[in-house]
């Protein structure tokens, strides 16, 4: 039931919608998962992607709301690395639905 | 003004649970903005060795998600300069920049904090 | 800011004491209870590594914890669970060693 079907692959969703295997991720993915969020990703949230993928792969973990800020601000400077813009993005709940979109696991310590 | 609080994490990485849930504290802790600060004494000092391989015994890896705590606004990381010496390992061999403190400066240390908690 | 610190590990296992000792402010009190109070043991080095430092007032017990283990305080002031409950108002703080 919360599997994602993407180029007749079928993917396996958490209860949350998250990815089981993040290795299952691929751009393709991406946008399917955000097809269910009711979103059309533009560059705007691509370059917030990258970012958070970026993040995990040097952290291993992926970043609650202001570690994501943070972070954001410090590799695209802060007209994007900011709450509003974030929250504009990604429905008000930047670090969860944009993680879930990038491929990591749910955030940890975020509540 | 919240209280601060200082997380003394003193246990190996692989040694149970402990150290990865002083880093769990320090994390969430950050995401709320709390005024924190992070001790790594005795064989806590192993967890900022650089260049492990957890996922041999895959296990994650704790230095890397430990280099997030700036990222979380938890930016006052200090490592007891006398467990690093005891146990061979210098600075240089760490996986993020800690301050090294000799013991006045550790007494200092636990001082100026609120809390503290030993784990 | 003074400090209570509280050790219940045994000192023949581990470092707790060695290192809680490095880290004592000269305000600062140490509780042992557990196992901890082993290191009170009459002729043991951790109770030499105890007497070298002045702790005089500033070093506790658990009363049962000793009578249990059948050891004398001797240069510990022994404290029952009020006495314990005082003390940690009596400091700014308390750190546990877990």
């Amino acid at each position: 039931m919360n599997d994602l079907t993407v180029d007749d692959r079928s993917i396996a969703l958490d209860k949350d919608g998250f990815l089981v295997d993040l290795n299952d991720w691929s751009p393709e993915v991406a946008e399917a998962l955000a097809q269910r969020e009711q979103l059309l990703l533009t560059s705007d949230h691509w370059e917030i992607l990258d970012v958070l993928r970026d993040f995990y792969a040097q952290y291993q973990l992926a970043p609650a709301t202001r570690p994501l800020i943070k972070y954001t601000a410090l590799r695209l400077g802060p007209e994007k690395g900011n709450s509003p813009h974030l929250n504009r993005l990604f429905n008000g709940t930047p670090a969860k639905l944009a993680a879930k979109l990038a491929g990591l696991p749910k955030p940890t310590n975020c509540i | 003004m919240a209280r601060s609080l200082l997380i003394i994490s003193r246990q190996a990485p692989w040694k149970g649970p402990s150290a990865r849930e002083a880093l769990d504290i320090a994390l969430a802790g950050g995401a709320f903005d709390l005024p924190l600060g992070m001790l790594f004494l005795d064989d806590g000092v192993f967890q900022l060795q650089a260049e492990q391989q957890p996922a041999v015994l895959e296990q994650k890896n704790l230095a890397a998600n430990l280099q997030a705590l700036p990222m979380f606004g938890v930016d006052e990381l200090f490592v007891c300069a006398h467990s690093l010496a005891a146990r061979g390992l210098d600075l240089c061999h760490l996986a993020l920049p800690a301050e090294p403190l000799d013991a006045p400066a550790l007494r200092a240390l636990i001082a100026r904090f609120d809390e503290v908690i030993t784990l | 800011m003074t400090t209570l610190h509280v050790i219940a590990h045994s000192p023949f296992a581990d470092n707790r004491l060695a290192s809680c000792l490095r880290l004592l402010g000269i305000e600062d009190a140490l509780l042992l209870c557990g196992d901890a109070v082993y290191a009170l043991r009459p002729g043991s080095e951790p109770l030499r590594d105890l007497q070298a430092m002045n702790l005089e007032g500033r070093l506790f017990a658990l009363k049962e914890d000793l009578q249990a283990r059948a050891i004398d305080g001797g240069l510990a002031k022994a404290v029952d669970y009020p006495a314990f409950v005082e003390l940690s108002l009596h400091h700014d703080k308390v750190n546990s060693w877990l």
